[in-house]
């Protein structure tokens, strides 16, 4: 009985071929509409403000000024040849810290930070974070919001 | 089935992974990619090298909020090195936006530092396009939907193609400079002061408006019309007025390439009322501002004729060879009218022909008073020729080559031109008066009294040639109607009330509530309603004709026989001092008002 064997055979392996096919096309389909909902998750466009700035050229921040800027949150702080960007955002409530003489204040609650924006007194839970502060090719120095670095990081200009 | 099921599985897969690819592979990425590679190359320091490394493409975006809306534009997206000094050679879309002294940009040290800053100003706010766009076709304008292409870089698929090429260039982004560069003269905008200049001198103030600047109400309001009109359309209006409205009168002015451009670029910068220019002061300024040359010592009649040219009045007017196509000839004014008549006329058009369509111009006063002495001066009257000759260059060009009133400026004309052709009309008034009307023209109208132009003996060949040609009938004899020579009914508060009972009833139809002739009715018929309004006509015609067309009605228009309709004689008076007092009062108003 060859031949009817043969007969049965055949469609068989047509048969499996094609299954194989439609498995991999059906669930090819499937993970690439899995991977692009996970995509379409995190938007590529945001609506804020660009979290990286520029802030203007080193000349701007004489050395041993402390200048908030209050659109950016952000104070910028020049030592000599080092410059950093402090934030200006109280950890607390979110209120704009004002300078004062031993550091920063903020007017809300009464939150206090010194020089370095370590908490040192009122509600306030966390030190204040220190931004990535870096030099374009413009020559202007650019604030990153978006990267935090560890408190006495600085920029040499 | 199955062998079905594999291909339909297939073509899901195939069609899922090109939307992928599609959705999740842009072109900006590749830009950014690049940029990073060689900006890695170009430099030298170690922590930038790293960081260029970690940096993976994102979308760059400047939120501007000090321009009206607020702008979010994304051009550095995928034009990442604008702010790159290292990239100024490079090709679109890596190249560094170029820096210019001209725009305030400051050399400090080597390094260039902008007056206008992205991070300020956005892209948008000077180049126009769609700062949201994340594809060329989007971003740059390119979509024909898109009311704000790049100006001057970009030029829409559905431009006319026979100007499109004149519309790319740096200079049109002056209409964006002068968004707040609103001075008068600001040195980097040549082009739209130049624009501004012209609006002025080639008197298209006297049509348009524009708050602050002009008054015009002829012509389309263009205070925002650089909101409104896309550059390709601005250009197509002054070069073609007729393009886009078949109806449209205003004149082609035939002006340069590079004042049309000029024009162009002033006007896509009105967006508005611009807070600078709404004070009277200016606009009386502007208009005092473009004077028009005249060497001193110059006499009155040569200064005149100089501003007859360059005021542009023949884009309208016919003098000699210029023919502006819309309005009357003046080569023989100075036989037609006179001094005061023409200052009249100056100061206000419609002071003495009442629905006249010419703009109030303000030129300085002198400036009248010397195209008043020119044209009083043109008193050269035509050599005496055939009639046929003689109704060819001076009645044709309104009352039609065929006589039937549709010269080349009829449409222009308020009342229209007599209709040689209506024999009704032609045949049923008597040869005095239509000589009359010839001698010493129709007051309140278009038509001037030609007798100092044409002799006497002139006249009647004209008339004869006119009822041979187009009337093709000679005239009958009047028909002896009952006609008082004079109103028989006394003027007094009580018959003008009953007149103007009457004429509320029965005329307003026609003739319109105001009695200016544009009642309802008054679109189907023609010739026109007689505007009863105007007072230099209705002076001018004597009772007994008021009397005539009332209660007979005149033949060949569509004023019915009265008398047919059960109106009396006393009630025809009654009319007759109503329409007398109303003009009496309108007079009256008028010069009070001076």
């Amino acid at each position: 009985m060859p031949v009817t064997q043969k007969q049965v055979e055949e469609p068989v392996g047509r048969r499996r071929i094609l299954l194989w096919l439609s498995s991999v096309g059906l669930f090819g389909s499937a993970v690439l509409s899995a991977v692009s909902n996970l995509v379409f998750i995190k938007p590529r466009a945001t609506y804020g403000q660009p979290t990286r700035f520029s802030i203007g050229k080193p000349d701007d921040f004489p050395s041993g000024t402390r200048i908030s800027l209050d659109v950016k949150r952000v104070c910028v702080v020049r030592d000599g040849n080092k410059l950093a960007a402090i934030s200006t955002t109280c950890t607390h409530l979110g209120c704009i810290v004002g300078i004062s003489d031993t550091g920063f204040a903020c007017p809300c609650h009464g939150s206090r930070y010194d020089q370095d924006g370590n908490v040192t007194g009122g509600p306030a839970p966390k030190p204040l974070p220190w931004y990535k502060v870096s030099l374009a090719p413009n020559g202007e120095v650019e604030v990153d919001k978006g990267i935090q670095v560890p408190p006495g990081t600085y920029l040499n200009v | 089935m199955r062998l079905a099921l594999a291909i339909a599985s297939f073509v899901v897969l195939i069609v899922h992974g090109a939307v992928f690819y599609d959705q999740f592979f842009y072109r900006w990425e590749r830009h950014q990619t690049a940029y990073f590679e060689q900006a890695r190359a170009l430099t030298k320091n170690a922590a930038e090298k790293t960081e260029l490394e970690n940096r993976s493409p994102k979308i760059e975006q400047y939120i501007v909020t000090n321009f009206g809306e607020t702008r979010v534009d994304r051009c550095g997206t995928c034009h990442i090195a604008i702010d790159d000094p290292r990239f100024a050679g490079h090709a679109q879309p890596l190249k560094t936006h170029p820096y210019s002294a001209a725009m305030g940009d400051v050399e400090r040290n080597g390094h260039w530092e902008r007056r206008h800053k992205f991070t300020d100003f956005g892209c948008t706010v000077c180049h126009g396009g769609q700062g949201r766009g994340l594809e060329t076709k989007y971003s740059h304008g390119e979509d024909e939907f898109w009311p704000e292409p790049l100006l001057g870089y970009v030029t829409q698929p559905n431009w006319r193609k026979d100007f499109a090429p004149k519309l790319k260039g740096k200079e049109y982004m002056e209409a964006n400079c002068a968004q707040c560069h609103t001075q008068q003269d600001f040195a980097g905008t040549p082009h739209v002061n130049r624009g501004r200049k012209l609006f002025y001198a080639m008197n298209c103030y006297g049509c348009h408006k524009i708050d602050g600047m002009s008054e015009g109400t002829l012509g389309p309001d263009l205070t925002e019309a650089g909101k409104k009109f896309k550059i390709d359309y601005l250009w197509e209006s002054i070069v073609e007025p007729r393009a886009n409205l078949a109806t449209s009168f205003m004149p082609k002015f035939n002006l340069s390439e590079d004042d049309v451009r000029a024009l162009v670029i002033f006007l896509k910068s009105r967006r508005g009322v611009n807070f600078a220019e709404t004070e009277m002061d200016r606009y009386k300024a502007h208009v005092a501002n473009v004077p028009v040359v005249i060497p001193p010592g110059t006499e009155n009649v040569k200064a005149g004729e100089q501003l007859i040219a360059e005021r542009a009045c023949t884009a309208c007017h016919k003098l000699r060879d210029k023919d502006g196509g819309i309005a009357p000839d003046l080569s023989y004014e100075g036989l037609i009218r006179d001094n005061t008549w023409l200052m009249d006329h100056f100061k206000n058009p419609r002071s003495r022909i009442p629905d006249s369509i010419m703009p109030t111009f303000r030129f300085p006063g002198d400036d009248f008073d010397r195209i008043t002495t020119y044209l009083v001066s043109l008193k050269t009257p035509p050599p005496p020729v055939a009639p046929a000759e003689t109704f060819k260059t001076l009645c044709e060009r309104c009352h039609g080559e065929k006589g039937d009133g549709n010269g080349k400026v009829a449409w222009y004309l308020d009342p229209n031109p007599r209709d040689f052709t209506k024999a009704a009309f032609m045949t049923s008034k008597p040869r005095e008066r239509l000589v009359h009307s010839i001698q010493e023209g129709v007051p309140g109208t278009s038509m001037p009294p030609w007798k100092n132009v044409i002799a006497a003996q002139q006249v009647d060949g004209v008339l004869d040639y006119v009822l041979a040609t187009f009337t093709r009938d000679t005239l009958h004899a009047p028909k002896a109607r009952s006609i008082p020579e004079t109103n028989p009914v006394p003027a007094g508060d009580n018959s003008v009330r009953h007149g103007e009972e009457i004429f509320l009833a029965r005329c307003t139809g026609c003739h319109g509530r105001k009695a200016d002739g544009k009642g309802p009715n008054s679109l189907d018929i023609s010739p026109k309603p007689r505007n009863l309004r105007n007072q230099f006509f209705v002076d001018s015609v004597q009772d007994k004709r008021l009397f005539e067309s009332i209660l007979y009605g005149v033949q060949g228009t569509a004023m019915p026989s009265w008398i047919d309709y059960g109106l009396t004689r006393n009630d025809v008076g009654d009319i007759v001092n109503f329409i007398r007092s109303m003009n009496q009062k309108s007079r009256s108003q008028q010069n009070a008002g001076n």
